[in-house]
């Protein structure tokens, strides 16, 4: 999959896009805007903002900026940002999630929901996010990962043809998501649909001494057996 | 376009410092020599859609900024 063919599918999607697919993702952007809304002040980039459906629920005195490839859904964000006045965003840039025009440490959370998916080479997405991110900062990243049931999986992997149609990879690895030096996973939580979505909250730099072994791993439902 | 996001923006490629070229609605990158357009007040910072500078405009912006 590749950047034209992911362009595609959302200039398809961006007039239809909230309808469609925001009551899906809305339980899971809610809670990953929830994690990143807890200090006042907080510069925070969303990478794949799209139509921006999360803008309005940051708090006032963040600082958000949005990026997308999408043009068309970018535009249908700005329209949003205009009418509701939304002065906490900063910006909506046309930018690519693997190749990031920010510098290095700046952002206090870096969030990408439903994105990992999306892009080429999620490895390149998540040093990306980590380069951006200040030390002791978040990355949150909500994606669908593969089913660790049987039949499920089968039927995700069935759908792979499909990818370039309808823009994502239908059965992508939790333990693809690339482990870097010193990201590390604070948690794995059900997002929405049965834990369908996950939301993963990573924390760049060194943890705490006693914090790093025994982070709490929430099981996906779906165990077969 | 905001001037808060001027500040923080750099060139995707270099990781340098940009340029705003006012008058065309471009930000210059001497340093990848591509100058990305803004389109409908939103910058476009892919190097695929950016115009690569001539020996003459990277002359032109040595001495900016």
């Amino acid at each position: 999959m590749d950047l034209s063919s992911i362009k595609d599918a959302y200039r398809r999607y961006a007039r239809h896009y909230d309808t469609v697919f925001g009551p899906v993702f809305a339980a899971g952007r809610r809670m990953a805007v929830q994690r990143v809304n807890t200090r006042p002040g907080q510069r925070i980039l969303e990478v794949g903002v799209g139509t921006g459906l999360s803008l309005p629920d940051y708090r006032d005195d963040a600082r958000v900026t949005g990026i997308d490839v999408s043009p068309e859904m970018l535009q249908v964000a700005r329209r949003r940002v205009e009418a509701l006045g939304l002065a906490h965003v900063e910006g909506l840039v046309e930018m690519d999630g693997e190749c990031l025009g920010f510098p290095d440490d700046h952002f206090d959370a870096v969030v990408a929901m439903y994105v990992a998916s999306v892009v080429p080479h999620p490895d390149r997405l998540m040093a990306e996010m980590q380069r951006v991110c200040a030390p002791g900062g978040d990355v949150l990243v909500i994606n669908h990962f593969a089913s660790t049931h049987p039949l499920v999986r089968r039927a995700e992997r069935a759908l792979r043809p499909l990818s370039r149609l309808v823009g994502f990879r239908t059965d992508m690895e939790l333990d693809s998501l690339p482990e870097l030096p010193d990201l590390h996973r604070v948690s794995v939580e059900p997002a929405n649909l049965f834990g369908y979505w996950k939301l993963v909250h990573y924390r760049n730099g060194a943890m705490p001494l006693g914090e790093g072994g025994g982070v709490p791993e929430v099981q996906p439902v779906d165990q077969p057996g | 376009m905001d001037k808060r996001l001027l500040d923080i923006l750099v060139c995707p490629v270099t990781k340098g410092p940009l340029i705003l070229d006012r008058e065309h609605d471009e930000l210059i990158s001497r340093a990848a020599r591509l100058a990305y357009p803004i389109r409908d007040g939103i910058p476009v910072m892919l190097e695929d859609e950016a115009r690569t500078l001539s020996e003459e405009e990277v002359e032109k912006w040595k001495d900016a900024r």
